[in-house]
């Protein structure tokens, strides 16, 4: 059965962005698919999340003492994001961030100064310039969130994040053969843009050789460790003396003096009789992985390799391109992204589940916002802690591969720390960072509706807030009979709050919350 | 999806107490034919009685001074390369004689550890790596916990060897980790969920108000109890729920089977042996658990080492011998194999903060009744020619053992299974266990 409009716009709106509130659906469907489709790709039409100025301040601290204070400054940026991610109006934005973090993984763990992963969170906004190491919004010449992909490439191995966590600010010129450390020549790639092998033809992409020729090109890259007015390395520095200028033996060709031969032999990369290039099949499996489902269609792959190869005279490896491919309605590719076997078919990662539940219920429904939120609030503490306990610390993946997505979310212990989160979301005080449900319930009404004994339609209301589907009739049930049954302890005046409030608990913990 | 029609059957029916026999047809297809003769000896445990506590040293243990050479070359060299930190040797409990001829001993703090050595209950493996050592403690983890030298596989080697083992999985609480919140990487498998359980006590469903308890439980059971959808990830999320109630469940209302003996204390100061009083708890319940992960951290000593790594050592013996004892009064010690490891030794020479750097082999303790007590292996050679140059810690040499030798005996010999599927190739077995 295909997906009638409204599950169209709602699916697109819960996967580009983070939540389908229902009174956006409703607003995109006046607007239509098409409109909301170039709204959310065209983000630089609505306004930017402000940087923390607390956050900017830190980065001037003398190192001695930003080091005090280091576990602050990511508790402090990780709710900074969160926040960002629940307040946007940018949703696609923040998700491509996303989405770069976890395929160009980079941790604190292996960092010494921690204030780079803030510079990398900013280059994937394309708000950084690492050849000055200034944050500017947006930075001239930056290609993230969604251009130049060959050009990302270039900002990525400039990242001082990344020198630092793949040690190629050590890989300094040794001999015709190989740099003397291969560690992100070898990731550039394995894991940051094309794999070991072809997705689609399943043949190897490249020899080891290959990436010992990379490491040559990719010598004498390194941070400035004293760059004036700055006070920990962010400026990307090009030692000629550490450098081994080449010519390389890459991809089947010989040539360069420097890293650019490497980026441009990766990205144009094809295999012996293959029409669409290693990269953008790379990319359009992990986009639609991402994005639409697991495990996508050779077709879809290299329709979107296309894309990215621009075969039908677009701009080769523009990644707005191949993400206006997926949204847009009226092709293959996206065919399959609204597809009933893509509809409520993603797992949500822990950054997904406390975002996409804090958007909801925080949702004013005068302002069509959510309200009332403040990264330093307790909210997102209790945000930030909950994730750790369910396996996600935003900036510090378990290693340089990311975190595995999809069903790999779901353990016993991730079943108990969502249920226990969304309990203590509902449980805290309002004063002490926990949701104020008394809005939600005056605004759609549930007061009457309870005192009315009415619980089926409290039920429907929320499954159409929270899930955005009906509820199965056994649902429905289940739900009912918990509204009705007696709970003991409690004041008569708590009772509607203390049921919409287990209500909604309940069904965040259960299997249709944990999907997309 | 076909994996999931018995259990179906099983949770519609209400049987929620699961056998732990079930998955024992598909064991038994895996133990080796030619492990014949050590199963007819093996006659008086039954594999589904053996059981694994793996118990991490994190950080890199300073092997060199938790066994230490008394006699010979080794003692002499490590004098010398330690000016500040080489323990006396008035100090050093002697255990014994290794293959080399060097008498070892222990430092003065595994004083338990040595009581336990004198009964024939502990082995120490020497001079345990593997070649090409890599001195990131997350590289040199991630090796030892998926016994994969190139870094490459995302499921551990005990999660590898449940999802042989126990192709169904019927039991949520198969292994348990109580190493913190997050999964070691050793038990993560493909198929089998195995619950990383901060603590007993906090592993529960948090609901409030209490007056409401019944009634959320009663509910989030009817939920996942819905009739099976054909949304093959809406199953698993709602499977792993269900596993998620049972293994709660069982996990709490078991513990209350093991009271404490007054006689036998674990020191509540003492992290690892709080933690090994858990498994003790979750051994005398009788759940089926096969295996139990625990860790102690701060072996990573660069500065002002002395204190801190006795104090370590103090605690892991003195947790072990509790824990010991307490097995021996519950009649579970015959059934329980404890393991230690850690990602790397040290450095042979002291560093000038008082402190050691990461460095290559080091040793690793078997303990139980069913292990066959002793040294195993050499001493690392503190030669200058058997040492790296330029970095001071021990080769790798032809003496050394690899840490998958370790595990493929306790995988053969212990489990009874074949190995080399999980270990990706044959491993030369130890002599460290009793059939």
């Amino acid at each position: 059965m295909p997906l009638d409009e409204y599950d169209k716009i709602a699916h697109l709106l819960r996967r580009a962005g983070f939540t389908a509130h229902p009174d956006e659906v409703d607003v995109a469907a006046a607007r239509g698919l098409q409109a909301t489709v170039e709204d959310l790709l065209n983000f630089e039409r609505f306004p930017d999340v402000p940087p923390d100025p607390e956050i900017l301040a830190a980065l001037d601290l003398p190192q001695s003492e930003f080091d005090q204070m280091r576990g602050n400054f990511l508790d402090k940026l990780t709710r900074w994001w969160l926040h960002a991610m629940v307040t946007t109006s940018r949703p696609l934005q923040e998700k491509m961030v996303l989405f770069w973090h976890g395929l160009f993984a980079t941790s604190v763990a292996g960092l010494e100064f921690w204030q780079q992963i803030y510079l990398q969170n900013e280059n994937f906004r394309g708000n950084f310039d690492p050849d000055t190491g200034q944050l500017l919004r947006p930075a001239p010449g930056n290609p993230f969130p969604v251009g130049n992909f060959r050009r990302m490439l270039e900002y990525l191995s400039k990242d001082p994040a990344m020198l630092y966590w793949l040690d190629n600010q050590f890989n300094v010129k040794k001999n015709s053969e190989v740099g003397s450390n291969e560690n992100y020549a070898r990731e550039l790639h394995e894991l940051f843009s094309m794999g070991v092998e072809d997705v689609v033809a399943k043949v190897p992409n490249y020899t080891e050789r290959d990436i010992r020729q990379a490491s040559r090109a990719l010598t004498g890259w390194r941070v400035f460790p004293r760059a004036t007015g700055f006070t920990f390395p962010r400026v990307f520095a090009f030692d000629p003396m550490r450098h081994d200028f080449g010519p390389y033996d890459h991809l089947g060709k010989r040539g360069g003096t420097n890293a650019d031969f490497i980026f441009e032999n990766i990205v144009r990369h094809r295999n012996p009789g293959q029409k669409q290039s290693a990269v953008g099949r790379f990319l359009g499996y992990r986009l639609f992985k991402f994005f639409g489902y697991e495990d996508p269609e050779p077709e879809v792959i290299n329709a979107l390799a296309d894309v990215f190869d621009g075969a039908n005279g677009e701009e080769p490896f523009n990644i707005r391109n191949m993400l206006r491919t997926i949204f847009t309605p009226g092709n293959l590719v996206s065919e399959a992204f609204y597809s009933e076997r893509a509809f409520r078919a993603h797992v949500k990662s822990p950054t997904e589940y406390v975002v996409s539940l804090v958007r909801l219920l925080t949702f004013d429904r005068a302002t069509g916002r959510p309200d009332g939120l403040s990264s330093s609030s307790n909210l997102m503490r209790l945000l930030r802690n909950g994730m750790i306990q369910m396996g996600q610390q935003l900036f510090a993946p378990p290693d340089v591969s990311g975190w595995r997505e999809g069903l790999a979310w779901i353990s016993t212990t991730s079943v108990l720390s969502r249920f226990n989160f969304a309990n203590d979301l509902l449980a805290v005080p309002v004063a002490q960072g926990g949701i104020d449900v008394t809005r939600l319930i005056a605004q759609m009404g549930l007061q009457e509706a309870m005192q009315q004994r009415r619980y089926g339609d409290v039920v429907d209301l929320l499954a159409r807030l929270l899930w955005q589907i009906p509820p199965s009739p056994d649902a429905r049930e289940a739900l009912i009979t918990y509204l009705q049954a007696p709970s003991t302890g409690v004041r008569e005046s708590d009772l509607v709050n203390v049921k919409i409030r287990g209500l909604i608990h309940l069904m965040l913990a259960v299997p249709d919350f944990q999907l997309s | 999806m076909t994996k999931t029609t018995r259990r179906e059957f099983i949770k519609k029916s209400g049987m929620t107490v699961l056998s732990v026999g079930l998955g024992s047809q598909a064991f038994w297809r895996h133990v080796r034919a030619a492990s014949e003769s050590v199963l007819t000896q093996a006659a008086a445990l039954s594999p589904a009685d053996r059981i694994l506590v793996v118990i991490q040293m994190d950080g890199g243990n300073d092997g060199l001074n938790t066994v230490i050479p008394v006699s010979g070359a080794a003692a002499s060299l490590y004098r010398q390369y330690r000016p500040t930190l080489a323990i006396p040797e008035a100090n050093v409990l002697p255990i014994g004689t290794d293959a080399a001829g060097t008498l070892v001993g222990f430092h003065p703090n595994l004083q338990p550890l040595q009581d336990l050595y004198a009964q024939g209950r502990v082995a120490v493996i020497q001079s345990v790596g593997y070649p090409n050592p890599n001195r990131s403690h997350f590289a040199s983890q991630d090796i030892w916990h998926t016994a994969d030298p190139e870094g490459r596989k995302r499921t551990g080697w005990l999660g590898d060897y449940l999802d042989l083992a126990f192709p169904s999985a019927e039991n949520p609480l198969l292994a348990v980790s109580l190493a913190g919140a997050r999964l070691p990487l050793t038990l993560r498998a493909e198929h089998v969920l195995v619950p990383a359980v901060g603590s007993v006590a906090n592993y529960q469903f948090r609901t409030q108000p209490p007056g409401d308890h019944q009634n959320k439980m009663q509910a989030f059971l009817a939920l996942n109890r819905e009739t099976a959808s054909d949304h093959v990830l809406r199953e698993q999320i709602r499977l792993a729920a269900l596993d998620t109630y049972e293994s709660v469940q069982m996990l709490q209302s078991g513990i209350q089977r093991y009271t404490a003996d007054p006689a036998i204390t674990y020191n509540s100061q003492n992290p690892l042996a709080r933690a090994l009083q858990q498994v003790a708890q979750i051994l005398a319940a009788n759940l089926g658990t096969r295996i139990l992960y625990v860790s102690i951290g701060g072996f990573d000593t660069h500065q002002g080492q002395a204190t801190p790594h006795a104090t370590l050592l103090s605690r892991l013996s003195e947790a072990v011998a509790v824990f010991y004892t307490d097995l021996v009064r519950l009649g579970l010690d015959d059934r329980v194999l404890m393991m230690t490891w850690s990602e790397f030794g040290r450095k042979v020479v002291e560093n000038g903060n008082g402190g050691t750097d990461h460095g290559t082999v080091g040793p690793q303790f078997l303990i139980g009744t069913r292990v066959k007590g002793g040294i195993v292996g050499e001493h690392p050679s503190l030669r200058a020619e058997d040492l790296n140059p330029g970095l001071g810690d021990p080769k790798f040499s032809a003496r050394a053992i690899d840490f998958r030798s370790t595990y493929a005996t306790i995988l053969e010999k212990w489990f009874l299974v074949d190995s080399r599927e999980i270990l990706g190739g044959a491993f030369e077995l130890l002599d460290i266990i009793r059939a």
